[in-house]
């Protein structure tokens, strides 16, 4: 008989209304066994107490229903973000608040790269300066020689000194669109677009495919998921090939690896049957830690780029209609061979016309292949009304909603995109909870970082950057923020049998709290301390 | 300055179902004689006929299209890089645009990228479904924006004649040549060149001199141009020639001149004479008005 351990914890936070709080969970062959006080898994047989958790708080490992392998192999470049932000070791990155910051910052980090080597750096977001862009000139002072490339937080530009533009052969001659140039007619540094990063990219070596499926890569992703009390993960959007299977199920099932990940596999552009086939196939490869089977389809852009596909009355700057990724007539028979095969489909839509689109396409294909447990998620939800949030609850959709966007985003939507009224109820958690839908809240990392308190904060609080409260009304409570970042969660995931609360029979998976969630003021929410989690039984201590 | 020839890239655009697929495969099976690598960024890919590919000796990709929340997942681009450290490296890179893409935004890399030439954007244009495309509440702006960039429009499924009231419409859109797939004898002339690959001897090869209903104009000289000289009489070309290449001498070094339709670029390059090759339709240009435009304006 394997052993038994039990844990005690100052407080253990369950999600089991059976029992909501414990001060005891019992755990045999990484499963859970009981939970209560201190004599829960005595009747089991004879018990090993371990307190070294005595003095902390335990919740259900927390569930990233929507995050990128990419969020953890990042820091290998050099964090030029606005906010502070946390590397996968745990070290806190200065965020930088102005030019002269990235510029001094970066100088600093250049000291201890190769001579021979590139400064490549990520995260930059210039809407929150005031004044001056970046140019070159600014990166020239970090250094002449060295090349230099900084990544904007939206993955869709750049900015590089003069010697990269050299590199590119980037000069006053060149008539490329996205390679800006200033009023003396020569390139400003400013690079927009991957065709005209492209040069710069190939000749830097940033390979972004490195950034996934690498050995290096999931260990970093594992790394950052346990530093945010996060145990089980997806991979939104992974290209894994099948080569790539072998080197997924030998890292994840490692018993040092703290979480249990879910690759989606994604299917724009694919043949559907094919692509169908080939997600059914991988269902049947998955572990314990590695859970396959599921694919991601895209619909429409970002809202913050203007490329979301909005109805009426559009952007308030005038802007064109966003774009399609996938045209509409794609989507309905990808989402009609999904559907007919049962492969369960994550869907990206930003704007209401694209969740329109994916909603109507899942109702067509379920009156011609009905199946009631299917599941699918529409992620993101950013402008989804009550009507649509009805419809979903219909049809059995989930709905995975970006909260994260209200806080770092949420003044930018109602100054500049969508204008107040459609701000104030986006990223609704209370309208799909009171419509009855399974919702799920994210934070899309690395374009937010990862971090479900915080994801939780902003559903709970709606506060945005400048520190008001957008839609008040759409506020959830602690409670119902932390069931979406654990059981509603593992619910789009189909994993709620087995994570998302602390009850019998269920992975043994916690994450390990400085203080109770539930006890601290709303405000403080995105400020408990994440020790680190217990995967499976096995402790991992930040 | 690579010592290498550059790489050129033509994109091939337009809806699902407009024809790009059975374009490929046309061009793959004509005797063009290049090397041609052809990537596929939609689900056309199965459709391209394996035994041509090899006939072509040539190589086949197909990609998936990188999620956008993070555009950083682009395979398309990092497979450019494959493309272009590849050794021997191509004679000429096809990619096969998705449907809904702005296949723009794929032919700008060859603009930008120092080892690349612009092959130019054709869209295929459905003969029969197009309007009705372009009218669509939905995608009807992404489909004008394709023949909006569109260095050379072919329209498939006319059945015989291109419908005026279409002709009207995309023109109104595009300065780009509007051909009916139904009337071109060879598709390589026009999404090519139909020249030999630069860095062959001699000056107008392949099946462009080869074939009657192509005109082909080849020029070699020792003249010099400004660039900004160069940029007017490029400006300044027939209506007729589809595709202009080639290297112009000038006094700061030598150009490279890379003409698809409305699309002009120039690049940097090192040659020690001025040779240009050109091409359009026989029925549209001949020889003697190209050489007529050239020899004015370089004299
Ligand atoms: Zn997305
Ligand atoms: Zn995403």
């Amino acid at each position: 008989m394997a052993p038994i351990t039990v844990f005690q914890a100052r407080k253990i936070i369950t999600m089991d209304p059976n029992r909501p709080e414990a001060t005891h969970v019992a755990v045999r062959d990484g499963r859970i066994l009981a939970v209560g006080g201190a004599d829960c898994a005595d009747q089991w047989g004879p018990v090993q107490h371990d307190h070294s958790l005595a003095d902390a708080v335990l919740m259900p490992g927390m569930v990233e229903g929507h995050a990128h392998m990419m969020a953890g192999a990042m820091w290998k470049f050099a964090y030029a973000g606005y906010h502070d932000r946390m590397d996968p070791q745990g070290k806190w990155w200065r965020g930088k608040p102005d030019i002269a910051t990235v510029v001094s910052d970066l100088t600093d980090y250049a000291q201890g790269l190769p001579e021979d080597q590139p400064l490549i750096g990520w995260g930059l977001d210039p809407i929150f300066f005031t004044g001056e862009r970046l140019s070159r000139a600014h990166l020239d002072q970090i250094s002449a020689t060295r090349p230099i490339a900084i990544m904007f937080s939206n993955f869709h530009l750049m900015c590089v000194n003069s010697a990269a533009l050299a590199l590119a052969g980037y000069d006053h001659t060149t008539n490329v669109e996205g390679v800006v140039k200033g009023p003396d007619g020569a390139p400003t540094g400013e690079l927009q677009e991957m065709a005209a990063m492209f040069p710069v990219m190939r000749r830097l070596g940033m390979d972004f495919r490195g950034l996934s499926q690498t050995e290096d890569a999931i260990e970093s992703y594992g790394a950052v998921c346990m530093r945010a009390g996060v145990t089980t993960v997806t991979d939104l959007y992974s290209q894994m090939e099948d080569s790539d299977l072998a080197v997924l199920q030998a890292v994840t099932g490692r018993s040092s690896y703290p979480a249990r990940l879910v690759p989606v596999l994604g299917v724009a552009g694919a043949d559907p049957e094919t692509a169908a086939a080939r997600a059914q196939a991988l269902a049947r490869q998955g572990t314990d830690k590695l859970r396959l089977g599921a694919v991601k389809l895209m619909t429409d852009g970002s809202i913050q780029g203007w490329t979301a596909r909005v109805k009426w009355p559009g952007y308030v700057g005038g802007q064109p209609n966003g774009i399609w990724n996938m045209a509409p007539d794609e989507i309905r028979r990808m989402v009609a061979t999904m559907q007919a095969a049962g492969v369960q489909m994550h869907i990206h839509v930003n704007g209401d016309e694209a969740s329109e689109v994916a909603i109507d396409a899942i109702e067509e294909a379920a009156r011609h292949s009905p199946w009631a447990g299917a599941r699918h998620v529409l992620q993101h939800c950013q402008m989804m009304g009550p009507d649509q949030f009805a419809r979903c609850a219909e049809l059995g959709i989930c709905t995975n909603i970006f909260a994260n966007h209200i806080w770092y985003f949420g003044d930018q939507h109602a100054a500049l995109t969508i204008g107040e009224d459609r701000a104030q109820r986006m990223d609704g958690l209370r309208a799909a909870l009171d419509a009855g839908v399974h919702a799920a809240i994210h934070s899309d990392a690395p374009v937010t970082p990862l971090g479900p308190l915080f994801t939780a904060w902003c559903a709970v609080n709606r506060q945005t950057m400048s520190g008001r409260v957008l839609g008040a009304a759409q506020c959830v409570s602690v409670a119902e923020a932390l069931h979406a970042v654990t059981l509603g969660a593992a619910y789009t995931l189909k994993m709620d049998g087995e994570v998302g609360s602390i009850e019998a029979g269920k992975f043994a998976d916690f994450a390990i709290l400085g203080e109770d969630p539930l006890a601290v003021p709303a405000q403080a929410l995105k400020d408990v301390p994440v020790l680190g989690t217990v995967l499976g039984g096995t402790v991992h201590l930040a | 300055m690579s010592a290498l020839p550059r790489l050129p890239l033509t994109v091939i655009g337009g809806y699902l179902g407009a024809g790009k697929t059975t374009l490929l495969n046309r061009l793959l099976s004509e005797p063009h004689g290049q090397k041609i690598m052809v990537m596929v960024n939609d689900f056309g890919a199965i459709n391209i006929d394996a035994a041509l590919i090899e006939r072509a000796d040539g190589d086949t990709l197909s990609l998936t299209n990188g999620c956008v929340c993070c555009t950083m997942g682009n395979d398309l681009f990092m497979a450019l890089g494959d493309a272009l450290d590849r050794r021997p490296r191509p004679d000429h890179l096809v990619i096969e645009a998705s449907g809904i893409a702005d296949p723009a935004k794929i032919a700008m890399a060859a603009r930008a990228e120092p080892d690349m030439a612009y092959g130019g954007i054709a869209v295929v244009v459905d003969g029969e479904n197009w309007p009705k495309l372009a009218d669509d509440p939905l995608i009807g702006a992404q489909m004008r924006g394709q023949v909006q960039v569109a260095d050379v429009l072919l329209v498939s499924k006319t059945g015989g004649a291109l419908a005026p009231n279409l002709a009207v419409r995309l023109a109104a859109l595009s300065r780009a040549p509007l051909l009916d797939l139904a009337d071109l004898p060879q598709v390589a002339p026009v999404l090519l060149g139909g020249m030999a690959p630069d860095g062959v001897q001699g000056g107008l090869q392949g099946v462009a001199a080869d074939h009657p209903a192509y005109v082909g104009w080849a020029h070699e000289g020792a003249e010099r141009l400004e660039r900004p000289a160069l940029e007017a009489l490029l400006a300044a070309r027939p209506a007729g020639i589809y595709r202009l290449k080639g290297h112009v001498l000038s006094p700061d070094g030598a150009l490279e001149v890379h003409v698809v339709g409305p699309t002009i670029d120039i690049k940097p390059a090192q040659s020690d004479s001025t040779r240009v090759v050109a091409i359009g339709l026989a029925s549209q240009i001949d020889r003697e008005t190209i050489a007529a435009w050239w020899a004015n304006a370089a004299a």
